[in-house]
């Protein structure tokens, strides 16, 4: 906007150019007088659109409330006082750009017209009578979902088919749309169907076995149990959620770059529903964890794409922030009420009662948020543990120094071959800054330090810096290290020191130092050459600063050029020591890697302004953080800690008095069960969402989660136990033709499975299914590590990828290359229920994959070994595998004539691509 | 919803079509008489209507048969153009050089744009107007004024309907593509193509109804984005291959015989039969039964129609096919040759890029000419003219062009300026070139105008959402009644904007 207004009007000879302020038309003079001067200018150019009939943009100009309010773009028509700010003189001189009000050119209001406006705003715009009395409007509502949970009895009706309240409400809907309920499903068809839904896995024949012949009362009820109690209850459900929350791994744009850190919020998430935590403090976590006690949970504010491509253009930076705080702000609203409210960031909210106003007050909220890595803080154990391993790397480091060839301030060692000397001069020719010091000179033979004073050595020196008690050429060799026992030259960056021992000894190294403290670096000898002498006559060169490797670079180097200087039995013992070192370090970058997870940073964010038609640069009034009006209050400060003001939003939405937090999750919950929700548009409880099929059995269910202390598996044990549930799925006629989406349950509606657990059922009747748990994920991509990341699907699969798909590297955009077509989302965008499309390229990858061509083989290799040499028994066994059901003699035959013609591997290509495997019945 | 007559088959096409699904079947006869009942009552699975209307507008949803996702559906009113095929040009290529002709531009050459002295673009600081290293000549009887860069397209002047006043808004690569391909900036919308093929399904039952043809030397900057499905059925999602490489998992695994693999598939659909018999009248799974039929007939069709042994010498010749010299080149007109074979077949919806990211990036490999354009263009220009301009020739001489709308386009342009201290030219959203040429579009034609130096677009201007809504408009669709459902939306292409540039057509 800035570069157009700066074009505009340099460039005005060719370029339409909005009005500026200074054109306005003057502001009239004199006392303006309403219904004489203001009124007619409303009756004949604005009413016939905006008037008592027809309010477009749901803008009216016949009563003072409206133009202080504004219509559907959220914007003020007027600021009392101040005219030329005011959007209803913008919007009428044209400076705001692409409109013009009246619209017909005709209609145009003159100058003088626009004059009288500007003067009656100005004046406080008074606007006598009852239309104009500006009162504090609430923002009413009746619709269904922001009402308070009603109290609900369950219908009394007298069935034997009723086995809990869940029962009565369907019953009580099929009657009145004269529908019957379907007999219970057989117990195979059963177990198979509790499985798929809630572990993903279909059940073992053993486990078949064992439920079918379970005589006692509480069968069903024991294998509900079984199955909550599941550690792969919580990777199925994790799904979902992952899904709903936009997860993924990578930054998506162009770029998309991974998340190495993301999978900690998926571990969390599969442990939350594991542990039945309590939904409300799931909530809590995942939009305050700094405050609620798990940081892991942070995960959900930036799960979100984020845009790695930055650009000197302002307008793109500012845009692209906005982006990234709408998908908060968006996800949130969609996820944890079922509201939509990105349609606000331009404009007013069309349906929904959301202004542009609540939309920004709830970016106040998230203005703090920033996508990044963060570090979780140390347990006291991890403490220990870091600082065990930090003193073994010292030491390590420490006995390596003695070998390298390395240049640094405090410390650097000197080795050359064993020889005999009675004198050593250490000589400087340059230093990196003024004169150089040396806090000991310490030369070794073998581990004795032959240098120090103690010991009867002298030093001398070309000249020493004068006045300073802490710098003296005693303490040269006087065994104390640290600047404060220090010798300076008294020139800049040159001198020499020698020291001369009492008898000739044979030494092997120098150890010297500019601060073994390690506090100070300047007044570094950088040029430097060390000579030795045994008669103080003739010296030999025995050291000097010439292809010493400066400490930074030491990382990039080999163990053969740390110590190719070194005779071969000291290199030797050097390469020994970064032997052990090696796997220090690395053990050491584990330990930092593994507090890192991907959950944000945080900072304290500067004001936020309402932004007219959701523009960066098109500001206005300052807003508070707060959640939607129609709602509530929060009355927070301005310039509230960012935290407070999560933790105030999170407390909001999980707040017992929310009508919308307990309906929308059960609501999830009945749709992971039976396909559908109640409410069918599962994250739109608005205007433009659809109605409830049993309101009552909704607002029952979500009293029941409250009082049940927010227990998910609590609500899942209700519907897994109803008869409801519990029902055949086969078709009936007459009913399919009343309802043939079993909207009012006459039937367990029956579906294709979903990728994830097509893949898992693979994989787990083939019997190759790691169910190894956490931890960082596998991928099913060759990852190209340019700029922009590109993503190859490997052709070639072993145990690492046979995990179950939830542990599969979320990449966003990238879809894996056999189940992605299977309808898996993109991590765009929140995803509160899969399309199940039916395409010729999922049969394509299913049948001719070489996923699924290797898995057939395995299959068969498997029903080989459960059934050695007998080909009846391996199709009974595929049977009971895949199906959860024994074969018919019938379709034994017909297996086995196959069998015969075709071979085994292609029996299983086809059982793995059959519709009974595929389906949830 | 009342308006089945809209979206409802023709009667021919729905008995051709339960024919050749009864042929295929062996039994559970009963359980698909009943799906089709239930088909021809409309009560089967559909995108669920909300209460809510688009703009005063009821929208017009298709009604899907789950068992034919893509079988033939009518346009909302008669329609100018049955097919489309989009030629992407990836990188952003300038418009300056190409199609642009400002005369104004070579008068200042080497002086500052006015009032740019402050402008920052997506790389930084401006340096001088730059006039473009190739001359202008005109092209055609209406005399067009078209670059060297691209002598061929400028022979075929008198056929193009160019929109100079094309308005973008945004100035970074992987964002632009996404705007152009699927009116909205961010990842995971719904791609033109596949707002087409839900709309239309398609006339041919043996191809996929949306084929993306990606560059010889890979995918464009937003790659898969381009012709995702968004929050469509993913049946919607375009397939991509090119002429060197095929559908993914499109033929047998090389283990099996053919023998096998076809006893393999009809052993499964017995299985499959005999689970229908008990749950007869789901159509769900009698879709997954026809979803199988036809990826057997793919597998037949799509290597065919990748074949191009069977065209002509003469033909290989005119796309450039054949040239040794220019392998690129010679690559890209085997797409284009793919591109008229796929149209030939009644494919809805084709997408052809030129201009790739994987191999090179930043004007190597496609048109983001920021530091060596003149060098950079000079290998790109060669390698798109020709083809290009042969594809336009061949499909209007076959009578292509009478029911195909071909569209040109890229993500934005670029700048009259060299960017300070380089030799080639920045993003720039503010005015861009797009054309069009075949079934409903006027031609020769000009519409709209960018500034006096190719700026920024000041006379028409058309937003991506027009030129969308233009592109429907053709193919016989209301972007205000082409709606889904998400998320308490219906979406459109042209989410909230969009006006036909009437002006254009025929």
């Amino acid at each position: 906007m800035q570069r157009n207004l700066i074009l505009g009007v340099c460039l005005g000879a060719f370029v339409i150019s909005p009005v500026l302020a200074e054109d306005l038309p003057p502001a009239a003079t004199g006392t303006i007088d309403y219904e004489t001067q203001i009124k007619p200018i409303f009756e004949s150019k604005c009413l016939d659109c905006h008037g008592e009939d027809t309010q477009e943009g749901k803008f009216r100009l016949d009563r003072k409330s409206s133009l202080v309010r504004g219509g559907d773009s959220g914007e003020p028509a007027i600021l009392p006082g101040n005219s030329a700010e005011s959007h209803l003189i913008r919007l009428v001189s044209g400076m705001e750009s692409g409109l013009v009000m009246p619209p017909e050119g005709n209609d145009r209001l003159t100058g003088a017209e626009i004059g009288l406006l500007r003067a009656w705003i100005d004046q406080g715009a008074v606007w006598p009578g009852a239309h104009g009395a500006v009162g504090e409007e609430k923002t009413a509502t009746d619709h269904w979902s922001f009402q308070p949970l009603a109290a609900v009895v369950p219908p009394a009706l007298q069935s034997e088919w009723i086995r809990n309240p869940i029962d009565a409400f369907v019953l009580d809907r099929l009657h009145q749309h004269h529908l019957q309920q379907s007999p219970p499903a057989d117990r195979r068809t059963l177990i198979r169907r509790i499985y798929l839904d809630m572990l993903g896995l279909p059940p073992t024949p053993e486990q078949v076995q064992a439920y079918v012949e379970d005589e006692s009362a509480d069968a069903t009820q024991k294998l509900i149990e079984q199955v909550l109690e599941s550690p792969h209850y919580g990777e199925r459900q994790a799904r979902y959620w992952l899904d709903l929350v936009r997860f993924a791994e990578t930054y998506g744009f162009e770029t998309n770059r991974e998340r190495p850190y993301a999978w900690h919020y998926r571990d969390y998430v599969i442990e939350s529903f594991n542990s039945d935590k309590p939904y409300d403090q799931f909530v809590k976590e995942q939009l305050a964890g700094d405050t609620f006690g798990d940081l892991r949970g942070l995960g959900y504010l930036v799960a979100g794409a984020s845009d790695q491509v930055k650009s000197p253009d302002v307008n793109l930076t500012l845009m692209q922030r906005q982006n990234e705080l709408d998908d908060m702000i968006n996800t949130t609203g969609t996820v944890f009420q079922g509201l939509t409210l990105g349609c606000a960031r331009c404009h007013n909210h069309k349906f929904d009662p959301i202004t542009q106003t609540d939309y920004y007050a709830l970016q106040a909220i998230f203005a703090g948020v920033n996508h990044a890595d963060l570090s979780l803080p140390l347990l006291p154990e991890q403490e220990e543990e870091r600082l065990q391993l930090q003193t073994v790397i010292a030491d390590l480091e420490r006995q390596l120094g003695r070998f390298r060839n390395v240049l640094q301030a405090n410390g650097t060692v000197e080795a050359f071959p064993p020889h005999r000397a009675k004198y050593v001069r250490f000589v400087i020719e340059a230093t990196n800054s003024a004169q150089p010091c040396l806090d000991e000179l310490e030369v070794f033979s073998g581990d004795r330090n032959v240098a120090l004073a103690k010991h009867g050595s002298q030093a001398t020196a070309s000249g020493s810096l004068s006045g300073y008690a802490i710098h003296k050429l005693k303490h040269i060799h006087d065994g104390r290290y640290g600047n404060s026992f220090s010798w300076i030259s008294n020139e800049p960056s040159r001198g020499w020191v020698q020291i001369e021992f009492p008898r000739v000894e044979l030494i092997d190294h120098i150890e010297w130092a500019r601060d073994r403290e390690g506090r100070f670096s300047d007044r570094l000898a950088t040029q430097y050459y060390i000579e030795s002498s045994l008669d103080g006559q003739e010296w030999k060169r025995i050291a000097s600063s010439q292809g010493k490797i400066p400490i930074g670079e030491l990382k990039k180097r080999t163990a053969a050029e740390q110590f190719g200087h070194l005779p071969p039995e000291q290199a030797e013992a050097a390469r020994q020591i970064l032997k052990k070192l090696e796997p220090a370090r690395q053990r050491m970058k584990d330990f930092t890697e593994s507090l890192r997870i991907y959950a944000g940073n945080y900072s304290q964010p500067g004001p936020t302004h309402r932004l007219f038609r959701g523009e960066p640069m098109m500001k206005r009034e300052q807003v508070t953080p707060d959640v939607p009006a129609v709602f509530d209050h929060l009355n927070l400060a301005a310039d509230l800690p960012e935290k407070e003001r999560r933790k105030a939003l999170a407390e909001w939405i999980t707040a017992p008095q929310n009508p919308l937090t307990a309906r929308v999750i059960v609501n999830r919950l009945w749709q992971y069960d039976f396909g559908r929700g109640l409410v069918d548009t599962a994250s739109d409880f608005g205007a433009s969402g659809s109605r409830p099929t049993h309101p009552e059995l909704l607002d029952w269910l979500a009293g029941e989660l409250i009082t049940r202390k927010w227990s998910l598996k609590e609500i899942h044990r209700l519907i897994l136990n109803s008869a409801t549930y519990q029902q055949a799925s086969l078709p009936l006629p007459e009913a399919l033709l009343a309802d043939a989406g079993a909207q009012f349950l006459w039937r367990y509606p029956p579906r294709r499975l979903e990728a994830e657990p097509i893949r898992d059922s693979i994989l787990s009747v083939t019997g190759v299914l790691e169910l190894k748990q956490k931890g960082p994920g596998f991928s099913l991509f060759e990852i190209e590590a340019e700029n922009v990341r590109h993503y190859n699907p490997k052709t070639s699969f072993g145990p690492p990828e046979w995990r179950r798909m939830i542990y599969m590297t979320k990449v966003r955009m990238e879809q894996d290359a056999v189940f992605g077509v299977f309808d898996c989302p993109d991590g765009a965008t929140s995803v509160p229920r899969r399309t199940i499309s039916t395409t010729p390229l999922q049969a394509l990858n299913l049948f001719n994959s070489t996923f699924l061509i290797q898995q057939s083989e395995l299959f068969a290799k498997r029903l080989e070994r459960d059934a050695p040499e007998d080909r009846a028994a391996q199709v009974r066994r595929a049977y009971a595998l895949c199906y959860s059901r024994p074969a018919s003699d019938d379709e034994v035959n017909l297996a086995l004539k196959f069998v015969t013609e075709s071979g085994l591997p292609a029996f299983c290509r086809a059982v793995l691509n059959s519709n009974e495997f595929l389906f949830i019945q | 919803m009342k308006s089945s007559s809209h979206s409802s088959f023709p009667l021919s096409r729905h008995l051709l079509n339960r024919r050749m699904f009864l042929d295929n079947t062996v039994t559970g006869l009963s359980s698909i008489a009943l799906s089709m009942l239930l088909a021809e009552q409309g009560l089967l699975a559909s995108n669920e209507p909300s209460s809510a209307t688009v703009g005063g507008k009821e929208p017009i949803r298709p009604k899907i048969d789950p068992r034919q996702p893509f079988g033939a559906r009518a346009p909302h009113f008669p329609a100018a153009a049955k097919n489309v095929l989009v030629i992407f040009c990836s990188g952003a290529c300038s418009q300056i050089d190409t199609f642009d002709y400002k005369p104004e531009l070579i008068a200042q050459h080497g002086r500052p744009l006015p009032g740019a002295e402050k402008l920052v673009t997506f790389q930084g600081e401006q340096g001088n107007l730059t006039r473009s290293p190739w001359e202008f000549r005109p092209g055609g009887e209406s005399g067009k004024m078209i670059s060297d860069l691209v002598p061929h397209l400028r022979k075929l002047a008198d056929d193009i309907c160019f929109l100079h006043s094309i308005q973008g808004k945004t100035n970074t690569h992987g964002p632009g593509e996404n705007f152009m391909s699927t009116g909205f900036t961010l990842d995971g919308f719904p791609s033109m193509g596949a707002w087409t093929t839900y709309a239309l399904g398609t006339e041919s039952q043996n191809l996929p109804a949306y084929v993306a043809i990606p560059d010889p030397r890979g995918a464009p900057q937003a790659s898969v984005n381009n012709w995702g499905p968004g929050f469509l059925p993913a049946a919607y999602q375009g397939t991509d291959f090119n002429a060197a490489k095929p559908i993914r998992n499109l033929q047998r695994p090389e283990s099996i015989s053919e023998q096998l693999d076809s006893t393999t598939r009809d052993f499964l659909q017995q299985l499959n039969n005999r689970h229908l018999e008990r749950y007869a009248g789901d159509s769900e799974l009698a879709a997954r039964i026809s979803s199988y039929e036809l990826a057997a007939r793919m597998q037949a069709s799509v290597p065919e129609i990748s074949d191009l042994s069977t065209e002509t010498p003469a033909t290989l010749r005119m796309y450039g096919a054949d040239d040794a010299e220019n392998t690129l080149k010679a690559a890209y007109a085997r797409n284009c040759i793919l591109a008229r074979r796929l149209i030939e077949q009644g494919v809805r919806f084709v997408q052809l890029f030129n201009g790739a990211y994987q191999t090179g990036g930043e004007g190597v490999s496609n048109w983001d000419g920021h530091k060596q354009i003149k060098d950079q263009y000079s290998v790109h220009g060669p390698v798109f003219d020709q083809p290009t301009a042969a594809l336009i020739r061949d499909m209007k001489q076959r009578g292509l062009l009478k029911e195909t709308l071909i569209v040109w386009c890229t993500e934005f342009g670029r700048m009259p300026t060299f960017q300070k201290g380089a030799s080639g030219r920045d993003h720039n959203p503010e005015g861009f070139t797009c054309w069009m040429t075949g079934a409903g579009v006027k031609a020769p034609f000009t519409y709209g105008a960018t500034d006096e130096f190719g700026y920024k677009a000041i006379e028409d201007v058309a937003t991506v959402h027009d030129f969308h809504a233009t592109i429907l408009h053709l193919l016989g669709l209301d972007h205000e009644r082409l709606t889904y459902y998400q998320n308490g939306l219906e979406r459109r292409l042209t989410d909230v904007h969009g006006n036909v540039i009437k002006a254009i057509l025929a």
